[in-house]
């Protein structure tokens, strides 16, 4: 599988996309003196010898801000996808096996969260929390508000696994819910619910930018969303200041879709037909 | 009675749900925002106060706490006071109470900042831009993108290759990127488009011919913005179903049956774009999200803009409007599909009519 | 002697791997079908038989490609038509298939009669609609359907014996001289097994349909069936006989050993011990030097592995074996 998976062109491209910003946030503030908080000169100077991305409308150096942001963002996007992936497999898998009026409950009200447009949620919570926001609370809550999509999908895997003939044989040998679902269902499910996580994790870095575009942005640091929020309250745009914003937009997009290639081509690896 | 009449009683069973759903949206939409701790009337009072003597602020605390609904009354529709003179504070059950009653009145309260314009006219000038811009386009953008999506399924080969990563592409950039992308491109450097807003300056929103002219022209680059993130990802969806479609032994069949290839194609076709339908449904809430978003980056005068700046404000009663809006147009919108897809689709119509649709 | 209706002569086919490796599925494969013959074709799975099917229906759709040999329905050769002739000329009028699992074979978003219209329209009966209904109805109606309710209905309405049925009347709508019918039975409960088969022979019967191929790896089922066998091991013929030589007097070992690891339910049967094959057929994108059934034969011979047998008259039939 692994092997299989490391011939597939596209993966290693996704791969390598993801490690690159992942590298990008990691390595620059190791070597470099990167500052977020000074001026170091002028407000939007173009990119030069001194500020590889020129300065934004404070005069902060823009690669030092990039690099928090990217920082940030993947923080958010990785604690998102951790939280809404662990939500949504539990109550997937548990509703999926148990069936009955448990899984009916679980699966209606997974349904009625997964009409209720999740960007709504987020804008009321993220609104109502004046102070305090933090990044991680705003993860916590995009967390919290996507898990619907993947408890669905994963309960349709496990509830067709329910009747597999190895859950049935743990069953009548008396092992309970808890060790059944941990040995016998969830492995079963781990590409899948892998793949998920991916997803999770792109679908969180995404949220995090639309809320912060929307000035509803964490107060403790900077993030990519923050970056585009404020070029855009500064009208960079209008001055044709292209260095506060497409390098963020470019980050956002190669991450995203760096992640939705890994999950295309791992999709492709592993069992094709399980999606349906 | 009703399981004489499956699809009716399937109907029903559907609109108990949303209407259940549309419960839990209001209480939500209720009770996020007052879990912070300021209360509109006070930042009404911060702003007022200074100019005003103690008894006319306190007549005017009295108005707006029961604008709000947010004071206990007696029977008299005065307001209860305790010792130290200060508003008895309703229940927050009442104010849920009162906030239900007056929603189906159609009264979403009034605005904080422009007070006292009323949210409901608020959202009536926003709402014409929003639909029109929003309908159209995720309509047109579905179909095209469905069309698109089946051809690269069907052709592969080059077409395919070049637009399966270019579709991905698409639907990985944040759908307000792409808004910043096009503006900067097409409305700052080339100037082709405005950038900004809905119409020109000088021109009231009439249905004059100068009017139609300039607000379709505006209307371009947030259609293209839209338009485009909505083709990127039902082109990918739709790729998938048909290559799944073309696998099945209904189209084997059919080609051992000599069929026309046409014929074959449109069965394909139709059969995809069932799921793809119900796709729809569920993306409604992210779609309306990202345009929304699309919105405000083009300072477009629709929900997103009037949105956008309530949060900006922190205005709450109209950002619950915009919210409950949005939320109930979508469960609409969904509860349309739904029944729509049970007369188009017979495998899932049998699911209704034996019982198991729930 | 009159000309037979199917002639398949030499027929050689290959799929293209991905990393362009010619696999040969079918490899020299000859034979004649005349009116009212059923023949059956018998074999594990993977041994080529649905290729083999495919090829004499024309429908050699990469990554199946034609390596050699004739095609001929009614004398006319199908190799190097073009895929729209065939298909109109050819597929569903000519020849027609019943297919494995015909349980989801049906378009599950049209009606009956929606499909079956489609298959006449697209074989240019342009009579008008009421005319194709009539003739739609009548033929329904023949084969044991309750016509106006069937043919209105969608197929997931329908249970599986039905849908079965419908199958089989579209398939042969245009009265097709060769109806194949690969493993029709194989999903379908005993009873209904049954009385699929008999509207097969029905439909012969009343000349609806010209003889018929019929594949399966149920051998017991061939034997009540099918006036000839053919037994298919790693895409070559290696016994072709009429079902009395081929069922009770087998010739070649690989046929004796699927005979012997046929179960029935006739008397005097549990003494004798199951028989079973040990091994798998070979992998056919290696050359192949030898006798094809060589590494698994019981009574193999040291040079069974070098010399490649030819399909050789034994005892009334044809034999692939150098030594039966």
């Amino acid at each position: 599988m692994l092997i299989s998976l490391l011939k597939n062109p596209a993966f290693i491209l996704g791969m390598g996309l993801f490690i690159g910003t992942l590298a990008l946030a990691i390595f620059p503030p190791l070597f470099m003196n990167l500052d977020t908080i000074n001026r170091v000169g002028p407000p939007f100077q173009p990119p030069s010898s001194q500020f590889f991305l020129g300065t934004d409308q404070m005069g902060l150096d823009m690669f030092a801000i990039l690099v928090a942001g990217l920082k940030s963002s993947l923080y958010a996007g990785f604690l998102a996808g951790i939280i809404a992936t662990t939500l949504g497999t539990l109550i997937g898998v548990y509703g999926g096996y148990k069936g009955g009026l448990v899984d009916d409950l679980l699966t209606s009200a997974t349904n009625i969260f997964l009409v209720i447009p999740n960007l709504i949620v987020l804008i009321l919570l993220s609104a109502s929390i004046k102070d305090g926001r933090s990044l991680t609370l705003i993860s916590v809550i995009i967390g919290c508000t996507t898990w619907t999509w993947t408890a669905r999908a994963v309960r349709a895997q496990s509830a067709s696994l329910r009747s597999r003939d190895h859950v049935n044989l743990a069953r009548i040998n008396g092992f309970g819910t808890f060790t059944i679902v941990m040995k016998h269902i969830l492995p079963y499910l781990l590409s899948y619910v892998f793949m998920v996580f991916i997803l999770q994790t792109a679908s969180g870095i995404l949220a995090e930018a639309s809320i912060s575009m929307l000035g509803l942005g964490p107060y403790d640091t900077v993030s990519l969303g923050k970056i585009l929020y404020e070029s855009k309250k500064s009208e960079a745009l209008i001055d044709g200041a292209w260095w506060a914003f497409v390098p963020a937009m470019v980050l956002i997009t190669v991450m995203v879709f760096a992640l939705y290639v890994i999950n295309t081509s791992m999709e492709s690896v592993f069992n094709p037909r399980l999606r349906k | 009675m009703l399981h004489r009449y499956p699809r009716l009683h399937h109907g029903l069973n559907r609109l108990g749900w949303y209407f259940l759903t549309f419960v839990v949206a209001i209480t939500i939409n209720f009770f996020l925002p007052r879990m912070g701790p300021s209360s509109p009337v006070d930042i009404l009072m911060s702003k007022a106060s200074s100019t005003m003597d103690s008894a006319a602020a306190r007549n005017k605390e009295e108005t707006y706490l029961k604008e709000f609904g947010l004071a206990k009354l007696a029977d008299d529709g005065s307001i209860l006071r305790d010792q130290e003179g200060k508003p008895l504070k309703a229940s927050l059950l009442s104010q849920f109470f009162n906030y239900l009653l007056m929603s189906a009145r159609g009264d979403l309260g009034s605005s904080i900042i422009q007070h006292p314009k009323k949210v409901s006219e608020i959202i009536a000038t926003a709402i014409p831009w929003t639909l029109a811009l929003q309908v159209p386009t995720v309509m047109i953008g579905w179909i095209v993108g469905n069309l698109l999506g089946a051809l690269a399924a069907y052709k592969r080969g080059v077409f395919d290759r070049v637009f399966y990563p270019l579709s991905l592409l698409i639907s990985a950039i944040p759908p307000f990127c792409f808004g910043i992308i096009l503006i900067y491109i097409f409305g700052i450097t080339l100037r082709w488009f405005p950038a900004m807003g809905g119409y020109d300056d000088g021109l009231m929103p009439t249905l004059s011919w100068n009017f139609v002219v300039s607000a379709s022209y505006y209307y371009f680059l947030p259609f293209m913005s839209i338009f485009l993130i909505v083709l990127g990802g039902q082109a990918i969806g739709m790729r998938s179903m048909c290559i799944y479609e073309l696998g099945t032994d209904y189209v084997k069949y059919a080609k051992q049956l000599g069929i026309k290839e046409s014929k074959i194609l449109m069965y394909m076709f139709r059969n995809a774009m069932l799921p793809q339908l119900t796709g729809l449904a569920l993306a409604l809430g992210t779609m309306v999200g990202g345009a929304l978003l699309t919105e405000m980056i083009f300072s477009y005068p629709g929900i997103g803009m009037a949105m956008l700046t309530a949060i900006q404000s922190s205005d709450y009663p109209v950002i619950q409007g915009c919210t409950l809006l949005i939320t109930v147009c979508v469960l609409v919108a969904n509860f349309s599909v739904d029944i729509l897809i049970g007369f188009l689709d017979p495998r899932i119509k049998v699911q209704q009519t034996s019982g198991k649709g729930a | 002697m009159t000309e037979p209706i199917l002639r398949v002569n030499n027929l050689s086919l290959y799929y293209l791997t991905r990393f362009n490796e010619k696999v040969k599925a079918v490899d020299g494969v000859s034979f004649d079908l005349n009116q009212g013959q059923i023949l059956g074709i018998a074999g594990e799975s993977g041994c080529g038989k649905s290729t083999l099917v495919n090829g004499c229906m024309g429908l050699t759709i990469p990554p199946l490609f034609h390596g050699e040999g004739e095609v001929a329905i009614d004398g006319e050769n199908l190799v190097g038509m073009t895929i729209e002739e065939n298909r109109f000329k050819i597929l569903g009028r000519k020849i027609c298939m019943i297919p494995q699992g015909a349980l989801n074979s049906l378009n599950p978003t049209r009606r009956i009669k929606d499909l079956a219209m489609d298959m006449m329209v697209s074989h240019g009966e342009n009579a008008d609609k009421k005319e194709i209904a009539e003739r739609l109805r009548e033929r329904f109606f023949k084969i044991g359907l309750q016509a106006d309710k069937v043919l209105e209905a969608f197929p997931v309405e329908l249970p599986a014996g039905t849908k079965q049925r419908v199958v089989i009347g579209i398939s042969t709508l245009l009265n097709p001289r060769v109806v194949i019918a690969d493993e029709p039975t194989s999903a379908l409960d005993v009873s209904t097994q049954k009385a699929v088969i008999k509207l097969l022979f029905d439909l012969m019967e009343a000349e609806i349909i010209g003889s018929m191929i019929f594949i399966t790896h149920e051998l017991p089922l061939l034997r009540h069936v099918a006036s000839h066998i053919a037994i298919m091991y790693a895409g070559q013929f290696v016994e072709v006989g009429t079902t009395q030589q081929v069922v009770f007097e087998s010739c070649h070992p690989y046929t004796k050993a699927l005979m012997g690891a046929m179960l029935s339910a006739e008397v005097g049967q549990r003494h004798r011990k199951p028989v079973y094959l040990e091994g798998a057929p070979p992998n056919l994108k290696n050359e192949i030097q030898g006798c094809r059934f060589a590494e698994r034969c019981p009574s193999a011979r040291p040079n069974c592995k070098s010399i490649f047998p030819p399909l050789r008259p034994v005892a009334g039939r044809q034999v692939r074996c150098a030594y039966a």
